[in-house]
């Protein structure tokens, strides 16, 4: 008897040990990275994915506008303690290398870089129509130039990731490295991704062949290449392409506007909360009543004034308080003060709000629905507009600075009047200006002052310290990580 | 040699004996005779006292342990009774001679104490183990049952994480011994759980924590933050009859103490020195106590029935219990009924087997966070307009309103059990095999209707809900556990062997699925269902269903198989060696690095057995035991070793827009994970001192954690995103420590008292983070609600240490605040920060050690007094030397309520030097020291008074005994702390002992009755 009980136990033991697998247990509903992308289907979902990025609130300026703020556009907004420690800073040029903010930027724009890279390196792998592997790959490498045109203008040069499996430590390329990188990028674009018309309706939104080059010419007036700069301008301008100003200036960033004639490149969004929206409009939506948001980025009285006689834009950039839009009332916060007057009883602040990321509703999730304009058609004529000065074509440049402001005259010849001057100086400082009024609140105008070299003059007031305040310093939690692989960023 | 008998063979001799002398008739006046001895070894008892009862004559034993005494006809029972053994009465019957077995009092090294896979004599455990009986444990009343460990065990720390009734513990065993999950794990009746909040006190008849490497080797991978043991309660063959025991508890919770909040009228002043004109007439503002409005007093109750019983071949134990208890808080309460079930059968000599089966509906109501808003909202706000609607609470909501509108549910099962059998194989050999269960259902539903609270001018407020919410999400687990053992028993001249050796395998499943929607069409309870029709919006056409999930819990689905051995060998019951091995795959790891191997060794001594001790008549009882050994702890998730791709990532394209889906790459994994291993060493000493009434266990242990497994931020140019971080093993934390746990232990006739003390240091400290290039070399954590966090885990300092700016006074001038280096924000009447680092700058490299959230000393002191049909229990438990961070305070977006020490502030040079001039947030409410408390405290657990029915009575309500007491918890606690309460627990390691606006905990009053038929 005892002899069967120690076999069967020895024979139930060796059964158990059969049991391998037993320990092998595969992640449950979802793909390992050796797995992905290998079909054709696999390398369109890779290609969206990059897209995602994009609606991630970090990838606007690490959350919130501080492109803006820093600026002399805006401040803050929102009540005055909110973010106080975190924001006030960049308004006044008294940030740190730890400030709020910035270390989410910057790994957001890396890991937007990773997801292009996912499709630039293995989708090259996968048997496919080629037409379409070479367009996903397009709209890879436009999507990681405009990641790294980001990471260039904000920290000069930065690591340069271009595979998936990139070393722990990786010491800094230099800007001309990186902007090298991002031209590849974007001629490779420019080359295979069909126009915004030749896109299948459900396609409208991705990457187009205009959008590329409109890029590109950005790219190059950063780099002062104003040749360049003015070639792939114009090619947008004069392409094929059906290009153009909406008739109401408004409507260049609102709902109606969406995927619009004007619109070069924007960032599709749903009207909800969660995945499929973008908080970039909810952060700057009106706070208080109607509840849209938390009313970050307020318009400073600087830019109010600085708007010509009668601007219309001025109406539709700012939302004060009272207006109606939409057949709604505009009441505001009842926690921040309608006006803030300094000791001397100057008005420094009034409460009002953005109204370029205004979407039609009364509440919050809606505001989710904004599209971003990244690149609109105006923009592109005011780059060729100011390339073509930089060229000494002044008469040239007017015929498209003076397009922008037609539009914006919406037919009132008592306001806006034409540009004649054909003095380059002159000029220059007029489409600085344009662009200023155009483009405001969009996130270009800290840029459009570095590169222009205005900096100094227009933001020294604020705090704004030429050869430090040029760059952002690299995020400390980045360098501390890196172990002495990076270093920060001269002065900081 | 002498042979052991196990214990019902002693009871059914004294049956027998017993129904001898029944049969032999009485008579008058004769003489009866005997012998007695012990019934352990058989060795005959010199000097035993025998009295014939309700007289005062008797006899003593001779040197053979002989006796005679002369007997009458009206004597009826002998009593027996011999130091260090349980008195016995005997009935005399018609016999004339008796032999008399006396049983040894269970004393600290003769009681049995179960260890994993199997039990152990105290005398021979070479680990450290804390035993707590059935009767400690029943003194706490609560859901879950380590609730009563709290001030009972050395060594270990239970911490409330919320008062919220059928709110989670935490637990941790000698200290912090990881940066991940440090809670311990449980084995209840041999199956292995993760948590026991399941089983009601009532049903347990011991708990063990074990808590050295000797003691946990035996489970592994598992061990490394201690195990907790617990044995359910069981019949006995050979127990004389089926005990029906009722117990019955009914006691009523209040806010056991109120936060010094500023009132209407002070917080009116205050917000006018902060802004002038704020409010024109001071005394002429509401004041409203939120915390009045808000707290209120809620009963608590606890009812078991348990029946407890043996045939001649079947034990069984059967418990129904209901414990339901009602939040301070409205709308929180958690109800849980306990079903138990257990049983054995004997099939023969050779076979036996059983169950035990738990099974436990519950259900649990959470109420929103209010206690924060409470805190919060401003004190001149009516809580109601006039027409009685909600008033609007500025910056905060109404707490009363979130009360109102909130229904959130959790409903669910779980039943937990095993199926076993034992075969002896052989006189030295037995098998036993387990098959063990843990299946739980889980269903959680949340409703919050469409609302809108105004504004005194009729506008709408920010609280407000567009649509009505519903959210439904149910969620299953599933965990098998086979273990196969095969033990070996043998004893000869003086040598005593045993060894267990084993195989097991554990499969663990766990599943939920979820989804939301809006706009449901009524808001009573019958229409809480998310049915497509209704949730529309029509006016947009938008469908409105969304939330959807379906996934495993990556924690809950693994498989593990381990092989499991432990030799013990004592000789002459003075010297014992204890070797203890386990090899542990498991599917969490990569092949290469799946199974782990850990080893224990340890030794003892029973000095106690030496002749030259024994000759020592203090010393009753003296054991030294050291031990080391290899623990391992692999809490992570199964997917941890894996590089995913991230599915969720969508594409909006089109117009109007539409949602594409797509797909990347998700934060990398690491296949080279492998377990995380705790050396541990451990020097214990036991003893008792004059006849046990005095006895001491003290250890000294030494652990150190190496390879923990962490998750670390990786360099942003590897693209994993904002805040992912990647696990490694990549930190050590060393944890030491003395435990002491004394106790005194006196009858004085009819009075009988025992005081037990026990005492805990920790030293905790990280050793090492990081190490691996280009991945973090500290751990922030402790994010408050303005997401800037508070701790820092850095090697030199404990796990998640408090960190922030050391406040250095307050700027009473101008020419004081120019002649130091100051943020730019700071004013005159700010706080001023140390300059840490020298620079002359006041920025974040001057953030500095602030505290520990981990105690440095904890201890409990359990007093129980028995006089007559009374007693009378204290607990007191306390803890010393630990920070708590008032976070609650420290958040400060908009102006909100303060605690009363703002009035102390600052108005001017030389009004205070700690309290800065008052702000509704911005500088002064920077993490700085000023936020960081001394968190020690001492509480009175409990105090009960009990009162036993007389016998007299009992017996004529069929009742064997009947108990009834009053109970007085948490009445009184001492600290400094100025929130509700101390105790701040948290799952988290890294985010400890901030206080956020804990749910408070109540002070209960309660009665109850506790009775046996």
């Amino acid at each position: 008897m005892k002899k069967i009980h120690y076999s069967t136990l020895l024979a139930a033991l060796m059964l158990f040990s059969g049991c391998k697998d037993f320990l092998d247990v595969k992640p449950q509903g979802q793909l390992t990275q050796e797995a992905f992308p290998t079909t054709p289907a696999d390398a369109l979902l890779a290609t969206n994915g990059i897209y995602a990025s994009l609606r991630s609130w970090h990838y606007h300026s690490g959350g919130y506008p501080i492109l803006d703020i820093m600026s002399d556009d805006t401040r803050k907004g929102s009540n005055p303690n909110d973010q106080l420690s975190n924001l006030e800073p960049y308004d006044n040029f008294t940030f740190t290398t730890t400030q709020d903010g910035l270390d989410r930027w910057w790994a957001t724009l890396y890991e937007g870089i990773k997801r292009a890279n996912v499709v630039i390196e293995k989708v090259p792998l996968i048997t496919m129509d080629t037409n379409l592997r070479n367009r996903y790959i397009g709209e890879a490498r436009f999507l990681r130039g405009l990641f790294y045109f980001d990471l260039v203008r904000a920290w000069g040069g930065v690591p340069k990731v271009t595979t998936t499996t990139p070393p722990l430590k990786l010491e800094r390329s230099t800007a001309a490295e990186i902007y090298a990188l991002i031209e590849s990028d974007l001629q490779f674009a420019g080359g295979h991704l069909p126009e915004k018309s030749a896109y299948n309706s459900e396609d409208l939104g991705r990457a187009s062949k205009g959008a590329a080059n409109a890029l590109l010419a950005k790219m190059y007036l950063f780099e002062k290449d104003f040749m360049q700069a003015e070639q792939y301008a114009l090619s947008v301008v004069n392409s094929t392409e059906f290009y153009g100003l909406e008739p109401f200036f408004k409507d260049a960033n609102s709902k109606l506007g969406e995927h619009g004639i004007e619109s070069v490149f924007e960032i599709g969004a749903m009207e909800t909360e969660g995945d499929v929206g973008n908080q970039y409009a909810n952060t700057q939506g009106v706070r208080g009543t109607p509840n849209r948001g938390w009313g970050f980025n307020r318009p400073t009285q600087d830019l109010r004034y600085s708007f010509e006689d009668g601007d219309p834009r001025l109406d539709a950039t700012i939302i004060d308080l009272g207006e109606v839009i939409d057949g709604i009332e505009i009441l505001g916060d009842g926690t921040t003060p309608d006006i803030t007057e300094d000791e001397d009883g100057n008005i420094i602040e009034v409460e009002c709000y953005n109204q370029k990321v205004w979407i039609p509703g009364t509440s919050t999730n809606t505001q989710f629905g904004h599209n971003r304009r990244l690149i609109r058609f105006a923009d592109v004529l005011l780059m060729a507009a100011e390339a073509l000065n930089e060229n000494n074509k002044p008469s040239e440049a007017l015929v498209y600075l003076n397009r922008v402001r037609e539009r914006a005259r919406e037919g009132n010849t008592q306001i806006l009047p034409e540009i004649t001057t054909t003095s380059k100086d002159e000029l220059r400082n007029i489409i600085l200006e344009e662009r200023r009024h155009e483009l405001a609140l969009e996130g270009h105008r800290f840029w459009d002052l570095l590169r222009t070299g205005k900096a100094a003059e227009v933001l020294g007031p604020l705090g704004f310290v030429s050869g430090k305040h040029d760059l952002l310093p690299i995020p400390q939690n980045e360098i501390d990580i890196s172990q002495g692989s990076l270093t920060q960023n001269p002065n900081w | 040699m002498h042979k052991r008998i196990p214990n019902h063979n002693i009871l059914k001799l004294v049956i027998v004996c017993s129904l001898v002398l029944l049969a032999s008739g009485g008579f008058a006046q004769r003489l009866i005779k005997g012998n007695v001895s012990a019934a352990e070894n058989k060795e005959t008892l010199p000097g035993v006292n025998i009295i014939i009862k309700g007289t005062t004559r008797g006899a003593v034993t001779d040197l053979d342990g002989n006796f005679t005494l002369e007997v009458s006809a009206t004597d009826k029972t002998l009593r027996f009774s011999f130091t260090g053994y349980e008195d016995q009465e005997v009935e005399i019957g018609n016999a004339s001679f008796l032999t008399i077995l006396m049983k040894e009092k269970s004393t600290l090294l003769n009681e049995v104490v179960v260890i994993g896979y199997g039990t152990v004599r105290k005398s021979d455990l070479t680990g450290s183990v804390s035993s707590l009986k059935s009767e400690d444990l029943l003194k706490t009343t609560a859901s879950n049952p380590m609730q009563s460990l709290q001030g009972k065990a050395a060594g270990v720390h239970v911490t409330t994480t919320s008062g919220a009734p059928g709110a989670g513990l935490s637990v941790r065993i000698r200290g912090v011994g990881t940066l991940n999950d440090s809670e311990p794990i449980y084995v209840v009746d041999g199956v292995i759980l993760n948590d026991i909040s399941f089983l009601s006190t009532n049903d347990i008849a011991s708990m063990e924590v074990l808590k050295d490497a000797s003691a946990t080797a035996i489970y592994g991978s598992r061990g490394a933050n201690g195990v907790v043991m617990i044995q359910t309660n069981r019949g006995k063959i050979g127990q004389e009859k089926t005990v029906v025991s009722f117990s019955s508890e009914y006691g009523m919770q209040r806010l056991a103490k109120k936060i010094d909040l500023l009132s209407g009228r002070e917080f009116a002043i205050i917000s006018n020195e902060i802004k002038p004109g704020s409010y024109n007439n001071v005394d002429a503002v509401p004041n409203t106590d939120w915390q009045d409005q808000v707290f209120r007093t809620a009963p608590v109750q606890n009812h078991q029935l348990s029946v407890t019983g043996a045939s001649k071949n079947m034990e069984y134990y059967f418990g129904i219990g209901l414990f339901r208890q009602d939040g301070i808080v409205p709308k929180s309460n958690y109800q849980r009924i306990s079903v138990k079930f257990n049983n054995t059968y004997y099939v023969n000599d050779y076979v036996k087997f059983g169950s035990n089966l738990t099974l436990s509906p519950y259900e649990q109501r959470n109420a929103p966070n209010v206690t924060y808003s409470v805190y919060r909202a401003q004190p001149l706000l009516n809580p109601y307009y006039a027409d009685g609607s909600f008033g609007v609470v500025y910056n905060v909501g109404n707490p009363l309103a979130d009360l109102a509108y909130s229904n959130s549910f959790n409903r669910g099962i779980r039943g937990v059990g095993n199926l076993f059998t034992e075969i002896k194989l052989s006189k030295h050999f037995t098998f036993k095999s387990s098959y063990g269960l843990d299946a739980g259902l889980n269903k959680a539903e949340n409703f919050t209707p469409a609302y809108t609270i105004y504004n005194p001018d009729g506008t709408a407020s920010q609280q407000f809900n567009e649509f009505s919410d519903l959210s439904k999400s149910s969620s299953d687990n599933y965990s098998w556990l086979w273990e196969n053992t095969l033990t070996y028993e043998q004893r000869f001249d003086k040598h005593r062997i045993s060894a267990v050796g084993g195989y097991t395998m554990q499969k663990t499943r766990s599943e939920a699925i979820g989804l939301a929607g809006q706009n449901i069409i009524r808001n009573e309870s019958d229409f809480w269902y998310l049915e497509p029709p209704y949730i529309l919006d029509e006016a947009n056409n938008i469908n409105m269903l969304g939330g959807i999930y379906n996934n495993v819990d990556a924690n809950q689905f693994y498989n593990m198989i381990s092989y499991l051995f432990r030799a013990n060998y004592t000789y002459n019951d003075r010297y014992i060696l204890t070797a203890t091995f386990r090899r542990d795959g498991s599917s969490k790891f990569s092949e290469q690095n799946r199974y782990g191997n850990f080893p224990s060794f340890a030794i003892g001594w029973n000095a106690g057995n030496e002749s030259f001790i024994r000759d020592i008549d203090l010393i009753s009882t003296l054991k030294i035991r050291a031990s080391w050994g290899k623990i391992g702890n692999e809490k992570i998730t199964y997917f941890d070793r894996f590089a995913r791709v991230n599915s969720n990532l969508m594409a909006i394209f089109s117009n109007p827009d539409a949602a594409y889906p797509g797909a990347s790459y998700g934060k990398s994994g690491n296949p080279d994970l492998k377990w995380e291993t705790t050396t541990q060493t451990d020097i214990g000493i036991e003893a008792g001192i004059l006849q046990d009434k005095l006895t001491l266990e003290a250890d000294y242990y030494y652990k150190v954690t190496d390879d923990i497994l962490v998750e670390l931020s990786t360099p942003g140019h590897l693209g994993n995103g904002q805040g992912q971080k990647v696990r490694y093993n990549a930190a050590s934390v060393m944890n030491r420590g003395l435990e002491v746990n004394l106790g005194w232990r006196e009858k004085i006739r009819e009075f009988s008292y025992h005081i037990g003390l026990i005492g805990t240091t920790i030293y905790n400290e990280v050793q090492s983070i990081g190490g691996n290039s280009g991945i973090d070399s500290v751990l922030i954590d402790g994010y408050l609600g303005n997401g800037i966090p508070v701790t820092l885990s850095r090697v030199g300092l404990p796990i998640g240490a408090f960190y922030g700016y050391q406040t250095d006074g307050i700027f009473q001038t101008q020419a004081e605040l120019d002649a130091y280096p100051h943020a730019s924000l700071a004013e005159v009447g700010d706080l001023r920060f140390l300059d840490v680092n020298k620079d002359g700058k006041i920025n974040g490299f001057d953030r500095t050690y602030l505290g520990s959230p981990i105690p440095k000393f904890t201890f409990g002191l359990n007093i129980d007094l028995q006089y007559k049909a009374f007693d009378l229990t204290l607990d007191l438990q306390g803890q010393s030397g630990n920070k708590i961070f008032n976070g609650k305070d420290a958040v400060r977006p908009d102006p909100y309520n303060f605690e009363h020490n703002v009035w102390d502030r600052w108005t001017g040079a030389g009004t205070s030097t700690s309290e800065p001039k008052p702000s509704f947030g911005g500088y002064n409410y920077t993490p700085s020291s000023r936020f960081v408390q001394d968190g020690s405290f001492v509480r009175l657990r409990n105090v009960i008074i009990g009162y036993s029915l007389p016998k007299t009575i009992t017996s004529k309500m069929l009742m064997q005994s009947a108990r009834v007491f009053i109970k007085g918890s948490n009445i009184l606690t001492l600290t400094k702390f100025t929130g509700y309460t101390p105790e701040i627990g948290s799952y988290s390691v890294l985010a400890n002992g901030i206080d956020n606006g804990i749910y408070p905990i109540a002070a209960v009053y309660s009665i109850g009755l506790n009775v046996t038929f």
